[in-house]
């Protein structure tokens, strides 16, 4: 075997390997769209024992999490990636914490959802929650599918995407406020469902973050802690 | 010999015959046919190099007129070419008529390659799975349909059956998901949007299961009156004792009716899909034989219990208890007194097998694949005289269902019935001696 049929070997199984982990990190952003689907289905139906299936799989979501790290940790080791490679690895170890995050957030909701459902509660502010739920589920859909395309311009889509998930939060909390001031009785459970609406709000955080990590990946450039137009700017340069 | 040979033989014989003429002219006979020779090889070249440029050209080939054998060849080449181009125009004509076929398929279908490489789909596919022309080719399809489930289903590598899952992106819908391998290591999949059955089952379930609940509470409250009534023990419960005694009974069925509904829809919801228990299957036969002798009383039947295996099933025991004293009490209702019921927990291969075999009346062959359905009764009136629900068979299947069993019915007239549950190997633990059991098993 001559010398550049071990180098192209050698690569091209490294593609594969990236690739692979590429594949994973979907892998559990698909676990983590079925547990916060379920979650939020919990807490609007009041089905606690979806609730309970949420908080039990969630060592899933963790064993994923550990098991993508040590594959990176691997490559990096191994492989001493450079460039487009080096990011994809950074990105991907990146975005397997936001994932775990928002496994836990998911959880969280679960936790709300079993607390809640024995409970016989107006079923007014469900109806916010579940509005807000569902953005935050399309988001987290979208920044994965962006993820999985490594599309810059639905990333950026998707970053903005944050600032209406963030008014729909104020508005729920404006409504709970509300509800509060009618009936001092509702507190605990009004709390409850401000504790779930917060989880989904930092869920629409999370999101925006991987859809940055995507942005960073395809331009080799950080955009966190910058300003959207700046980048849409920049982006239409190009 | 062809034309255009005997043409190429004559035309160098002549060449051939003029410098041999001149050379004897000339006295210098070799030089004169060299020269002549070096003529006929310098025009072959010449020939060879045009016929080249011809080839090389970029449009369609268009016939070409030239001396001799090379005359001929270009009009071979010639043919060949406009043969291919005919095949060519009809295979696009066709593959265009099949993609714009597959276009018209309301089911999403994507075809893939060696590894899950989407390598084509149709325009149903990018409503359905949101997938996007143009940009998604050649990317897995793992990474744009990341259900969980969906990914088990390509990881077990069964495709003889489909799978559920909610379609990505829009909430709500719901996909019916199915892999179809074809020539060799290449893959179609295909996606059916089953939103609306899926509405309308869950429309049925719900619908019986608030029903069933809804007639729990007034039923016990009428068995309860009745109760009092019968043991009131005045002279005018003592005129109604009969029709008080017929009450009571079909209002018992009635309950018993309303119970097994709910424990179905139950099932059918998946609320019972549940493996984390270990059940000792040995001692609940038992449990189940006591039961069935004590319900049967003294012209029972008898019970003979066969455990063969200390494997221990997975699944919800609740529920499993209920399904085998469904199949043995049936048992013991076909079965006239004196004779034998055998009640077997054994293992087939790998597999756990549970199994009621008696030596009743048996069920004529046309009965056996409708006997599961609800509410179906190989002999109505008899049933409900015995107070049957006929409910039964249709919770024993539900409940094999929730643990990847099945039901197996043999049976023969006069002869008897065997009623069989399979269980697979990923539900059994087996115990610590399982040389010893699969040897029993044989």
């Amino acid at each position: 075997m001559s010398q550049s049929d071990l180098l192209h070997h050698y690569s091209q199984q490294f593609n594969q390997e990236l690739e692979e982990i590429r594949t994973n990190v979907l892998a559990m952003g698909g676990l983590v769209e079925q547990q916060l689907e379920e979650a939020l289905h919990a807490l609007v139906s009041g089905d606690a024992g979806h609730g309970e299936r949420v908080v039990a799989n969630d060592y899933q979501v963790n064993a994923l999490d550990v098991q993508i790290d040590e594959r990176c940790t691997a490559i990096l080791a191994r492989r001493q990636p450079t460039a487009s490679d080096l990011r994809l690895v950074l990105v991907v170890i990146k975005t397997t914490a936001d994932l775990e995050r928002i496994g836990d957030e998911a959880k969280r909701v679960a936790r709300m959802a079993i607390r809640l459902g024995t409970a016989d509660h107006s079923r007014g502010l469900f109806l916010e929650i579940e509005h807000l739920g569902t953005l935050v589920r399309g988001m987290l859909n979208k920044a994965l599918d962006t993820y999985a395309r490594m599309d810059v311009v639905a990333a950026l889509e998707v970053a903005k995407e944050d600032q209406r998930i963030d008014r729909e939060y104020e508005n729920v909390m404006r409504q709970t406020i509300t509800y509060m001031m009618e009936d001092p009785r509702s507190i605990p459970f009004v709390l409850d469902i401000i504790w779930s609406a917060r989880a989904l709000e930092r869920i629409g955080d999370r999101c925006r973050n991987i859809a940055e990590y995507v942005i960073y990946f395809v331009m080799g450039k950080d955009v966190r802690h910058t300003n959207l137009d700046q980048i849409e700017a920049e982006l239409i340069r190009r | 010999m062809r034309a255009g040979w005997s043409q190429e033989i004559w035309r160098l014989v002549g060449v051939l015959a003029l410098s041999l003429l001149i050379g004897l002219m000339t006295g210098r006979v070799r030089d004169c046919l060299l020269v002549g020779l070096v003529v006929v090889l310098a025009l072959n070249f010449y020939s060879l190099h045009q016929l080249l440029a011809w080839l090389g050209a970029s449009e369609g080939l268009k016939p070409r007129d030239a001396p001799g054998v090379w005359g001929e060849i270009y009009h071979r080449v010639y043919l060949l070419q406009r043969r291919n181009r005919k095949r060519k125009r009809k295979l696009a004509k066709l593959l265009a008529q099949f993609q714009a076929s597959a276009e018209a398929i309301p089911d999403a279908a994507v075809a893939l390659g060696e590894g899950w490489d989407i390598r084509w789909f149709n325009e149903a596919a990018t409503r359905l799975l949101g997938l996007r022309p143009g940009q998604d080719p050649g990317s897995s399809i793992r990474n744009l349909l990341r259900n969980p489930e969906f990914h088990a289903y390509l990881g077990a590598g069964q495709f003889d059956r489909s799978v559920e899952i909610g379609a990505p992106g829009s909430l709500g819908r719901r996909l019916s998901v199915r892999i179809i391998p074809f020539a060799g290591n290449q893959r179609l999949l295909l996606a059916q949007d089953v939103t609306d059955r899926y509405r309308l089952e869950r429309i049925r379930r719900d619908f019986v299961a608030n029903a069933s609940h809804e007639l729990r509470t007034p039923l016990t409250v009428i068995a309860g009156f009745i109760e009092n009534m019968r043991h009131d023990g005045s002279a005018e419960a003592r005129h109604w004792a009969r029709p008080l005694a017929l009450m009571e009974q079909q209002a018992t069925r009635m309950q018993r009716i309303v119970e097994d509904l709910l424990l179905l829809s139950g099932l059918e919801s998946g609320q019972a899909v549940t493996d984390t228990e270990e059940i000792d299957v040995g001692s609940l036969i038992d449990d189940i034989r006591d039961e069935a002798a004590a319900a049967a009383g003294p012209d029972a039947p008898s019970l003979v219990a066969e455990v063969t295996t200390e494997t221990r099933l997975r699944g919800g025991s609740q529920y499993l208890r209920s399904a085998f004293t469904n199949l043995v009490m049936n048992a013991v209702q076909h079965t006239p007194a004196g004779a034998q019921i055998w009640i077997r927990w054994r293992l087939d291969a790998d597999r756990g097998v549970f199994e009621v075999q008696d030596t009743g009346e048996g069920i004529p062959a046309e009965h056996l694949p409708r006997l599961t359905e609800r509410f179906y009764r190989v002999d109505v009136a008899r049933s409900r005289r015995r107070g049957g629900t006929g409910l039964g068979l249709a919770i024993v299947k539900h409940v094999l269902q929730n643990c990847d069993g099945h039901l197996e019915i043999e049976s023969e007239v006069g002869v008897g019935s065997t009623f069989r549950c399979v269980f697979p190997a990923t539900r059994l633990v087996f115990s610590a001696n399982l040389d010893e059991d699969l040897e029993a098993a044989g």
